[in-house]
């Protein structure tokens, strides 16, 4: 599962785990504003950028195998905002600056999640005097994913070891089955979140 | 007389979609006692622990007809009583909503604005009394056992220094060993024990009296070891005797 292996990454060991929570998300903050500040022709800068990243990464070894397939997914995402500009005179340009800038941005992001638990980021922003109310969001996010994971997987276990035929209609229909089955259950478990959430004192 | 720890009067309550859950059901709980609350598979029993906590949504209209300590559960009382009650909720994933155990035990003081010192300190506490070394702290719920998230559970609740426990099916997902922890750790917890559970050898063992609901009313009451003993009883509410209480059993 996706999570898990950010999971496992974050509690490693390297110079980079190491360095505090607070400081990296501040780091990766500062480098996204950066590169989104760079004009669109200074290859040198963005040449620099790219290098940062690529120490990080190095220094926090982080699998080539993790950034690529979660880069992968957010890629079509990223090619296609940015192809709005190739409907501009001279977007070419514009399209390759913001193509690169979405990507070393996602990477950073990505290293982040690889290095740093995400119980530390979130602690930063708390500190920070960001909302609550965002925060224990992201907070019931992150723990919450993994609940949804691990009952997608039961599922997803059981429904195979009932499957005695191959079919693509099949599978699609069962799958879409499954997805609706997994909504109601995540209705009903918040359900039973919030009113465990009120009788500890939520507000 | 000092009012009762609990007391509910009549209490009725339907869900949204017409079932009736409970159908008039009167009891109290003395300063100092563990009950065990036991019955069929819905019951009521669930439904019945949420309203010593204020937490199911229309309980707020009408008369109040639950007392905690001589206070009403109504809108105006509820972040009181809500501190004075700690419920334990069947499924621990339910229940623990932070992305580490520390953060999860510290829900509660850091929702009453205490401190942070002080909730170091209550935190550092509760999970003593639990049994949970620092070490679990860091951890995130994701990788715990069963029994120790039912414990982290537990800690979230006594880290308020809760006066009434309402714990639903507390043993339900533990192993042997688990469940003989749980069952200790209860037993030295100072709090007045509400148990809803199926695990009658518990009720057995740490209840002074029982209750069995069915179809949302009380049908007896007494002293737990009689009422488990009454096989007739049991055997029409759903229950049974527990083995050790058997005749001969025991030797």
């Amino acid at each position: 599962m996706k999570h898990e292996s950010a999971d496992r990454l974050s509690r490693g060991e390297s110079p980079i785990h190491r360095l505090s929570p607070g400081l990296k998300t501040g780091a990766v903050l500062a480098f996204i504003l950066a590169v989104t500040l760079i004009p669109f022709r200074a290859g040198a800068a963005f040449a620099a950028a790219g290098a940062l990243l690529a120490g990080a990464i190095a220094a926090g070894r982080v699998p080539a195998s993790y950034l690529l397939k979660r880069a992968l997914l957010l890629e079509p995402v990223i090619v296609a905002v940015a192809g709005m500009a190739l409907f501009q005179p001279g977007g070419a340009a514009i399209f390759a600056a913001m193509a690169v800038k979405s990507t070393l941005c996602v990477t950073s992001v990505l290293v982040l999640s690889a290095t740093t638990p995400a119980a530390g980021v979130l602690a930063f922003f708390r500190r920070l005097g960001v909302p609550s109310i965002l925060t224990s969001m992201a907070a019931l996010t992150v723990r919450y994913v993994h609940v949804l994971g691990d009952e997608l997987r039961r599922m997803r276990r059981a429904r195979r070891s009932r499957t005695f035929r191959r079919g693509k209609a099949r599978a699609w229909r069962s799958a879409s089955a499954a997805a609706g089955h997994l909504f109601v259950r995540s209705t009903d478990r918040a359900e039973r979140i919030y009113r465990a959430m009120s009788a500890r004192g939520w507000r | 007389m000092s009012p009762s720890a609990v007391e509910i009067r009549d209490l009725r309550f339907r869900y949204p979609d017409g079932r009736a859950a409970l159908d008039g059901v009167s009891m109290s709980v003395e300063e100092g006692e563990t009950v065990g609350l036991i019955g069929p598979n819905g019951a009521g029993k669930s439904t019945l622990l949420m309203h010593l906590n204020g937490i199911l949504p229309d309980v707020h209209r009408g008369a109040p007809a639950v007392f905690i300590h001589g206070v009403p559960v109504e809108k105006k009382n509820l972040l009181r009583i809500r501190r004075e009650v700690g419920l334990l909720f069947e499924d621990p994933d339910d229940q623990l909503l932070s992305p580490t155990v520390w953060e999860d035990v510290a829900f509660g003081p850091r929702q009453w604005d205490w401190p942070e010192a002080e909730v170091e300190a209550a935190v550092r506490r509760a999970m003593a009394e639990v049994g949970l070394d620092e070490g679990f702290g860091r951890l995130s719920p994701h990788h715990l056992s069963n029994g120790e998230k039912q414990r982290v559970c537990l800690a979230g609740i006594m880290v308020s220094r809760p006066r009434i426990l309402a714990l639903d099916e507390p043993t339900r997902a533990l192993d042997p060993r688990g469940r003989r922890r749980l069952q200790s750790i209860l037993r030295a917890l100072d709090a007045v024990k509400i148990i809803a559970t199926h695990d009658l050898e518990l009720v057995a063992e740490l209840c002074d009296r029982a209750f069995v609901l069915d179809g949302g009313k009380i049908a007896a009451s007494g002293r737990a070891v009689e009422i488990l003993s009454d096989e007739r009883l049991m055997l029409d509410h759903g229950l049974e005797t527990p083995y050790s209480l058997k005749h001969g059993a025991r030797g």
